[in-house]
């Protein structure tokens, strides 16, 4: 069991998120950085789908009431097991009543702690992932509060003391075109790849906003509502974009600028308040490649992985 | 005008068909033709999710692999597919019609609140799609004679069970939300539960009529 001694700005629990029900209107959850759980999991030889948490901000302390070993990935936000610094990328054996802590962090927002065999909450409609919105899933469907307390398995058995790169950071964000490409028109969409956006600090779960102090992306259109997933660009009539996360409602009624590319949108997990945005639209064939490139990154981690595990 | 639907590809594996503009006055037959679609496609079982919108459906493909043959396959389908082929089921919505806003709405069209209640309890209504919030239903249905524009002041908080009047819609809000419709009743019927094998009571293609219950409580 993990108890929580400081929940800092928002802790919750997530795995993949809900896969299958949103034609019910309900909403993916999930990890918003779902290469950082993954990553986090293989390290500890866990399922990749294995419930982590999601840190926000940082400010947070959680003590081990038993042994256990841990994975930390995503942000580095200054973390420290009792006294000792600790890293994103690496393993660490943790001891009962040991204190992991979370500062704060130079770049980046969420840091994700994978647990060996993975955080043991309910399975709800197939996934543990809190739902912040529905309040179902995780702990009672909310962000977790001081003195709750997490449900894991004990283990102290052996483990590989290892380590892996994350990813790295793309500056343009890739975008697969607009379906209202002729709606919005060519001016306003070329207003949209040549600015220069910041995410608001008005951005949460449920969407990055961008802003950028111009007036030229400004519209009246409104259109028959349209399902809208994680990645979809919505943009309201007042000119500010939304880049909707996992915790965005099924539909909506505003035009969509276009769609992050899967090998992208995991980057919005980590875009803080004063963090430049810029955008560019590609092909189906470069979403594709990007993909590609990531997955062969995350391929080579499992096998190096397996490498020092035959070398035991 | 055109009879064809709009095809667009959104993603490596999403698709989007877009019925939209096709005919304004038959929102619901088109919408039947989602309906059907949307079952042929599950039967495939290539899609982890198929989303209905308003006279519109997005595609989720479980393998990027399939996104040429389905751009390819869809105009077809939307020829061959009969929009008649789906049923769903019945339900009634015992309503308490003595909502916030009730006696604003009738004001608001010159009618009688005894009026307003007999026209919305008598019209049936077709479940669009879902949307919102888990379990939140896009209704058609509404008589013009209750389309009554939002509140200009959002409520913070709408009741779980409220049905309520928002311009051509009505609905009922699954959980305590903010909202901008007019409320003009309650209902004790749970449209969302996370723990049932079918968490939603409604699916779209569902039919559903409000009956009007009378106040039991004296004091109430």
């Amino acid at each position: 069991m993990i108890k929580v001694l400081k929940p800092g700005v928002q802790l919750t629990i997530q795995d993949f998120g809900r896969i299958g029900y949103r034609h019910l209107g309900v909403s993916k959850a999930g990890s918003l950085d779902p290469c950082a759980q993954l990553i986090a999991n293989r390290l500890l030889g866990n399922n990749d789908n294995d419930a982590v948490l999601e840190v926000t901000v940082g400010l947070c302390e959680l003590e081990f009431n038993c042994d256990t070993v841990i994975a930390i990935q995503g942000a580095d936000l200054q973390a420290k097991l009792d006294d000792q610094s600790i890293y994103p990328g690496w393993t660490y054996a943790i001891k009962n009543k040991q204190v992991l802590s979370f500062a704060i962090g130079r770049a980046g927002l969420r840091a994700y702690i994978a647990v060996k065999g993975g955080v043991q909450c309910p399975l709800i409609m197939g996934s543990r992932s809190t739902d912040l919105n529905a309040c179902f899933g995780g702990l009672d469907g909310k962000a977790l509060n001081s003195g709750d307390c997490i449900p894991i398995k004990p283990f102290n058995g052996p483990f590989i003391k290892t380590g892996a790169l994350a990813p790295p950071q793309r500056k343009i964000i890739r975008l697969h075109p607009s379906p209202y490409a002729k709606l919005l028109g060519k001016t306003l969409l070329h207003s949209f790849t040549s600015g220069k956006f910041k995410a608001s600090p008005n951005s949460n779960r449920m969407g990055v906003r961008l802003v950028n102090n111009a007036d030229n992306l400004m519209h009246t259109h409104s259109l028959p509502s349209v399902a809208v997933n994680p990645g979809s660009i919505q943009l309201p009539p007042n000119g500010e974009p939304i880049v909707l996360l996992n915790d965005a409602q099924t539909t909506g009624g505003y035009p969509l600028l276009g769609t992050v590319i899967s090998a992208d949108l995991h980057q919005f997990a980590q875009f803080r308040a004063a963090d430049n945005i810029e955008f560019e639209y590609v092909t189906l064939e470069q979403a594709r490649t990007a993909q590609h490139k990531q997955n062969a990154h995350l391929y080579q981690l499992s096998l190096a992985l397996n490498n020092s595990n035959n070398k035991k | 005008m055109s009879s064809a639907p709009t095809i667009y590809a959104l993603s490596n594996n999403s698709l989007l068909i877009d019925a939209a503009h096709l005919d304004a006055n038959n929102v619901l037959t088109i919408q039947k033709k989602i309906w059907a679609l949307a079952a042929h496609c599950k039967n495939t079982a290539e899609f982890t999710d198929l989303v209905a919108g308003m006279n519109s459906l997005t595609l989720y493909l479980k393998s990027s692999a399939g996104l040429t043959k389905w751009l390819e396959a869809l105009p077809l389908l939307w020829d061959e597919l009969k929009s008649s082929a789906f049923t769903g089921k019945h339900h009634l919505i015992e309503t308490l019609y003595e909502g916030e806003d009730l006696a604003y709405v009738a004001s608001f069209h010159n009618l009688s609140i005894d009026e307003v209640i007999s026209i919305h309890s008598q019209a049936q209504y077709h479940v669009l799609f879902l949307g919102f919030q888990p379990g939140f239903a896009y209704l058609h249905g509404l008589d013009t004679r209750l389309h009554t524009p939002r509140r200009a002041e959002p409520r913070i908080k709408v009741p779980k069970g409220a049905v309520a009047i928002g311009a051509a819609q009505t609905g009922i809000y699954p959980s305590d939300t903010p909202g901008g419709w007019h409320i003009i009743g309650h209902t004790n019927t749970t449209l969302f539960n996370s723990t049932r094998s079918q968490p939603c009571l409604m699916q779209p293609g569902d039919t559903l009529e409000f009956v009007a219950l009378k106040n039991q409580g004296a004091g109430a």
